[in-house]
C-alpha cells in the first residue's frame, strides 16, 4: 500500500514537473530589440506602435511563418530619453540581437556611430532623412519627412488654382520639425513652384491667433505641418475659431491645412473634433477607415491579441505591425537563401529588397524597396483629408518627383 | 487696428489662464516655502479626472469640473499629508527635491491609466461660434476659462485677506513659529494650501485641456511653463501671479504678432518673456509683488 502510494505521489510530481516545462524547441530563436517611448513623450505614437510591434511578433511565431524557428524580440520603455535608449542598445547588443528596432529621431541620431560600429541593420520609427547621412546601417521604414513634406508642397502646386501659392511651414523646434526645412527649400530651388513665405517653429501654444493673422496678412493660403497632434490641434480650433478655415481646398482667402505622418491619424480628431475636418494629412499607411485587404488583417491582428479599439485603429499600431513584417521577413529570406540569420546576412537582406524582390508588408500603400543607395522602405505616399470626422483617400498614392531631383 | 485689439484680447486671455495655472504654485509657496515641482502632474490630473467623470461615468460637465476639483483638493491634501508633513522644518531644498520625486510618481500612476498616453478631448458643452466684435473674435471656451479664472483668482484673494483661516495660512508664510505660538495648527495650513493648490490645478487643466485637447505631455508642460509667470510676479503674490500672467500673454502676442516673420526673427514669443524676465530680475529680484524679506541677524 505504501509502495503504491510512494508510486502515485512520484507519477503526480512528474506531471507537474511536466505541465510547467515547455515541450523541447527544436528551432532557432533569433534575439531582436526595440527601444521606444511607450510611456513620456510622444507616447501617443510609442505606445500604439509597440503593440504592433510585439503583436505580429506573436503573430509570426505562433503562425510558424519562420518555421519552427522563433523571433525573441525584448521591448523596452526608453521615455524618450536617449541615454536609456543607448542603455537598451547596449544591454541588446549584450543578448546577442540580429537587428535593432529604434524609435526616435533623437536616439537615432545620436546613436548613429554605435549603429556604424557595430556594423547592426536598424529600423527607427523616425523618418528623418538626416539619419541617413553618414549612415550604412540605418533603414527608414517609408518615405521621409523631407519627402512627405514636398509631396504635399507638390500636391498644393499641382491643386491651386491662379498665382504660385502661398505656404508657410510650421514645424516642431527639433531637429525632427527642422529636418525638411532644408530640402524643401532646395525642392523649391529645383523648380517646386510653391512660395515658402514664412517657417513656423511652435511652442506650447495656447492661442493662435497672432501667428495666423499675420500668415493671413502675408498672403498665405496652405500651412504644412511637420510636428505632432497636440500643437496642430490647437491651431485648428484658433483657425476655426477665428473663421480662417478653407472649406474646400486651397479657397481664396482662407488656410488649407496640411501635415506629414506624425501630425495626423485618429488622434488628431480626438483632440481637435470639428476642427479637423478638410484637414490634408499624407502618410504611408493604409487606414482603417478605408476598408482594404490590409487594414482587414491589421484589425484581425488587434482583435487575436486584445488590443482595444483606439489602438487597432491607430496608424502607428500599422507602422508597429509594417516594421516587424520587415524584420520577419528579411530573416525569411536568410534562411531561405541557406544563410546563418545574423547581423550581417539580415544587412544583406535588407538591401537587397528592391526590383523583383521588393517587399509589400499588408499595412502600407506601397513595397519596401531598400538598397545600398535608397534606404527609404515606403516611397509612396497617401494623401488623406478629414471628410465628416474621417480620414478618407485623396487620390491615388504618389511619389515625390523633386525628392529625386534634390537627392 | 482691430488687428491690435484681437492680439490684446488673445494676449489676455492666455495670460489669466496662465495665472490661474500658476495661482496653485503661488498658493503652495505662499504658506510653506516650498516650490511645488509636480504642479504639472496635479494639472493634468484635473483635466483627466473632469474627462472620465463626464464621457466614463455620465456626469454632466459642470458638475463633473466641480467634482474634480473636490477630488484634486483631497489628492492635494493626501500629497501634502503622506509625503510632505513629515518634512516641516527640512531644508527646503530636500522638500523641493520629494516634489521632483512627487512628480515622478504621479507621473507613473498617470502612465498606468489611458490617459497617459492616449489623446482626448472634452466633449463640446459650449457654442462653437466665436464671439466676434468689431473684428475681434474670442471662443466661447476662452471666454468662460477667463471668466472662472477671475471668479477664482478673486475668490482666492477674498480668503487671503479677509477670511481667518486665509489669515491663518499668511501667517504661517510669515512666521511658522509666531504662528504656532499665538495657536495656529501649522501642519493643517500646509494641508489646506496643498489642498487648495489642487482645487486650482484641476480648474487650470480643465480650461487648458479644453483648448489643446487633452494630451499629458501637454498639460503637464503647464507646470513649468508658468514658472517665469510666477517668478515675475512675486513667488508668494496672487496678485503678482494675475499681472505677471497678463504680462507674459500680452509680450507672446505682440512678439508673435509683430516680430515673428519680419527681419528673420522667429520664435519671438517664446524667448522674449524669459528676456523680459531676467531684465525685471535684475532690477526686482523678489519679482513685481514679491514680498522683500529682510533679515535682521
Amino acid at each position: 500500500m505504501k509502495t503504491k502510494q510512494l508510486f502515485l505521489n512520484a507519477l503526480l510530481v512528474l506531471a507537474v514537473m511536466f505541465a510547467f516545462t515547455s515541450p523541447a524547441f527544436a528551432g532557432n530563436v533569433y534575439k531582436l530589440g526595440l527601444s521606444l517611448a511607450i510611456t513620456g513623450p510622444t507616447s501617443d505614437a510609442g505606445n500604439p506602435y509597440s503593440k504592433g510591434v510585439e503583436d505580429y511578433f506573436k503573430f509570426a511565431n505562433e503562425t510558424g511563418i519562420l518555421g519552427a524557428d522563433k523571433i525573441d524580440c525584448t521591448i523596452r520603455d526608453d521615455q524618450y530619453k536617449t541615454d536609456i535608449t543607448k542603455r537598451n542598445f547596449e544591454d541588446y547588443l549584450d543578448q546577442g540581437i540580429v537587428l535593432y528596432l529604434n524609435y526616435s529621431t533623437g536616439s537615432t541620431l545620436g546613436l548613429k556611430k554605435d549603429f556604424e560600429e557595430e556594423e547592426i541593420a536598424v529600423i527607427p520609427a523616425s523618418f528623418h532623412r538626416g539619419n541617413l547621412d553618414g549612415s550604412n546601417y540605418i533603414f527608414l521604414p517609408v518615405a521621409s519627412y523631407s519627402e512627405q513634406v514636398i509631396s504635399m508642397g507638390e500636391y498644393v502646386a499641382n491643386n491651386h488654382k491662379g498665382e504660385t501659392p502661398k505656404v508657410a511651414l510650421f514645424l516642431h523646434p527639433s531637429a525632427f520639425g527642422r529636418g525638411p526645412l532644408a530640402d524643401t527649400q532646395a525642392a523649391v530651388k529645383a523648380g517646386l513652384k510653391i512660395d515658402i513665405v514664412e517657417v513656423v517653429e511652435h511652442g506650447k501654444d495656447l492661442d493662435n491667433t497672432a501667428m495666423l493673422k499675420r500668415l493671413m496678412s502675408k498672403g498665405v493660403q496652405y500651412v504644412i505641418s511637420q510636428t505632432i497632434q497636440s500643437p496642430v490641434a490647437t491651431m485648428l480650433k484658433d483657425a476655426q475659431r477665428l473663421g480662417l478655415t478653407s472649406k474646400t481646398f486651397g479657397e481664396k482667402g482662407k488656410l488649407t491645412f496640411l501635415g506629414a505622418h506624425y501630425t495626423g491619424g485618429n488622434d488628431l480628431i480626438a483632440l481637435a473634433g470639428a476642427a479637423t475636418e478638410g484637414y490634408h494629412w499624407i502618410c504611408s499607411y493604409n487606414l482603417t477607415s478605408e476598408k482594404t485587404e490590409g487594414t482587414t488583417k491589421q484589425l484581425a491582428l488587434a482583435k487575436k491579441y486584445g488590443r482595444d479599439a483606439k489602438a487597432a485603429n491607430s496608424h502607428n499600431y500599422a507602422n508597429g505591425i509594417m516594421v516587424a513584417q520587415v524584420a520577419t521577413e528579411a530573416i525569411r529570406r536568410a534562411k531561405a537563401a541557406g544563410l546563418k540569420v545574423n547581423k550581417e546576412n539580415l544587412y544583406k537582406m535588407l538591401n537587397g529588397m528592391n526590383g523583383a524582390k521588393a517587399y509589400h508588408p499588408y499595412t502600407t500603400v506601397g513595397p519596401v524597396t531598400y538598397s545600398k543607395t535608397d534606404r527609404a522602405g515606403v516611397d509612396m505616399l497617401q494623401i488623406y483629408s478629414v471628410q465628416n470626422g474621417t480620414f478618407k483617400k485623396v487620390g491615388s498614392p504618389m511619389q515625390s518627383v523633386y525628392m529625386k531631383k534634390i537627392k | 487696428m482691430s488687428y491690435f485689439f484681437q492680439l490684446v484680447v488673445s494676449g489676455i486671455v492666455v495670460g489669466s489662464i496662465y495665472a490661474l495655472a500658476a495661482l496653485g504654485l503661488v498658493l503652495v509657496y505662499k504658506s510653506s516655502r516650498v516650490l511645488n515641482v509636480a504642479h504639472g502632474q496635479l494639472i493634468a490630473a484635473g483635466a483627466f479626472i473632469t474627462y472620465a467623470l463626464t464621457v466614463m461615468v455620465g456626469i454632466p460637465i459642470f458638475f463633473s469640473f466641480i467634482a474634480s476639483m473636490i477630488i484634486t483638493f483631497f489628492i492635494g491634501m493626501l500629497v501634502e499629508r503622506v509625503f510632505l508633513r513629515r518634512l516641516i522644518g527640512e531644508p527646503i531644498i530636500s522638500v523641493i527635491m520629494v516634489t521632483i520625486g512627487l512628480g515622478s510618481i504621479l507621473d507613473g500612476l498617470i502612465y498606468l491609466t489611458p490617459f497617459g498616453t492616449e489623446n482626448f478631448s472634452f466633449p463640446a458643452f459650449l457654442p462653437q461660434e466665436p464671439i466676434a466684435l468689431g473684428g475681434v473674435s474670442i471662443s466661447w471656451t476662452q471666454l468662460v476659462g477667463v471668466i472662472i479664472t477671475f471668479l477664482l483668482i478673486g475668490g482666492f484673494s477674498w480668503f487671503f485677506k479677509k477670511s481667518t483661516v486665509g489669515i491663518s495660512m499668511r501667517a504661517v508664510s510669515d512666521d511658522q513659529f509666531g504662528s504656532m505660538s499665538v495657536g495656529i495648527s501649522v501642519p493643517k495650513v500646509f494641508g489646506l494650501a496643498w489642498a487648495t493648490a489642487g482645487l486650482s490645478a484641476a480648474a487650470a487643466g480643465c480650461i487648458i485641456g479644453n483648448i489643446t485637447g487633452l494630451n499629458f505631455d501637454t498639460l503637464h508642460a503647464f507646470g513649468i511653463v508658468v514658472l517665469p509667470v510666477v517668478i515675475l510676479g512675486g513667488l508668494d503674490s496672487i496678485l503678482g501671479a494675475v499681472v505677471a500672467g497678463i504680462i507674459m500673454g500680452l509680450i507672446q502676442q505682440f512678439a508673435s504678432g509683430y516680430l515673428d516673420g519680419n527681419w528673420g526673427l522667429n520664435g519671438t514669443g517664446e524667448v522674449l518673456p524669459y528676456i523680459i524676465l531676467l531684465f525685471i530680475l535684475l532690477f526686482k529680484p523678489h519679482g513685481l509683488f514679491g514680498i522683500h524679506e529682510i533679515e535682521r541677524v
